[in-house]
């Protein structure tokens, strides 16, 4: 079994506002230094790779479910295995 | 005329299509589940508003993968009217039967309240009964209404006269060219965030909806 964590971001073209208003209240903490913050998310999948196709499940399974391409990128990083 | 209006887990605007088009169009409607594979014998189908599947992952993203959408689908392909309402909307376009995508509205609010609207294209199934660039007033209810697609489908969408409704006097959620709703590249697939079927009777203090109904009524069957 293999854990991978798929994360799924806006394009940089896509404007987001959760990042904005999150931006503007760090500023408010008096952080000056921040520049821009920006949200996305992430699923932790775990994959039974008994026929070792574990990654190209997750690859297909992020570009039919998890991810719209209208708005979203995503890469994906393996955590660990069992 | 008989009208399918798929029903969803946790769709919610169901009852409202169905009273309005039994009630005041007097045509059949029936509820159809999404675990249903058949559309044999409807003349139309509606997606109802609501929040299918919690709206967990994205909006109308699981609902756009259960059963009942293959056969939507294929009713859409042979050319017969669908229009999907506000979350209906939403799954049109995760099942790829529109382009673009619903975001999160700019404010990050959900928004409940009447705005402005001008007919675009009074040329689809769902809007024949209306004057083109006809002004009316309609209710939204949404939280992610704000109709994105990249630059390219935009100018396509515009060029191709697939914007239906938009926004006039005020865009209340950021969309792109204040599009309230669109179609397809044929025609006879219709996507809006307002509610028709909230503003479909004078009783209720507003009937500018009721034309999509109308509409719908005068196709031949």
């Amino acid at each position: 079994m293999k854990k991978f964590r798929v994360y799924v971001t806006y394009k940089p073209s896509v404007f987001d506002p959760q990042g904005d208003t999150i931006t503007d209240a760090a500023k408010d903490l008096g952080y000056q230094t921040i520049q821009a913050i920006h949200v996305g998310k992430f699923f932790d999948i775990e994959v039974d790779d008994s026929e070792g196709t574990a990654a190209q499940t997750v690859e297909e399974l992020a570009e039919k479910l998890l991810v719209n391409f209208n708005l979203e990128v995503y890469r994906y990083e393996q955590l660990g295995e069992d | 005329m008989k009208v399918a209006i798929i029903v969803f887990p946790g769709s919610n605007c169901d009852s409202d299509l169905h009273y309005v088009l039994e009630n005041l169009c007097h045509v059949s409607a029936e509820y159809v589940p999404s675990t249903a594979t058949s559309l044999d014998g409807f003349d139309a189908v509606m997606l109802p508003g609501g929040f299918s599947y919690g709206d967990y992952l994205r909006c109308g993203a699981i609902a756009a993968l259960t059963p009942i959408m293959g056969a939507v689908r294929q009713f859409a392909d042979s050319g017969k009217p669908v229009i999907g309402i506000c979350n209906g909307f939403q799954i049109l376009t995760e099942a790829h039967l529109l382009p673009g995508v619903l975001k999160k509205n700019d404010n990050l609010k959900f928004i409940c309240r009447p705005v402005a609207l001008q007919v675009e294209n009074n040329a689809t199934p769902f809007t024949t009964k209306y004057v083109k660039d006809e002004k009316i007033h309609l209710p939204i209810a949404h939280s992610d209404g704000n109709f994105y697609a990249d630059p390219a489908t935009i100018d396509e969408l515009e060029q191709n006269h697939q914007i239906v409704f938009r926004y006039v006097d005020q865009n209340p959620n950021g969309s792109v060219n204040d599009i309230a709703g669109i179609c397809n590249r044929r025609g006879n697939v219709v996507g809006m965030m307002p509610h028709p079927e909230r503003a479909s009777e004078k009783i209720v203090g507003n009937d500018d909806g009721f034309k999509v109904f109308q509409s719908l009524l005068t196709l031949k069957h």
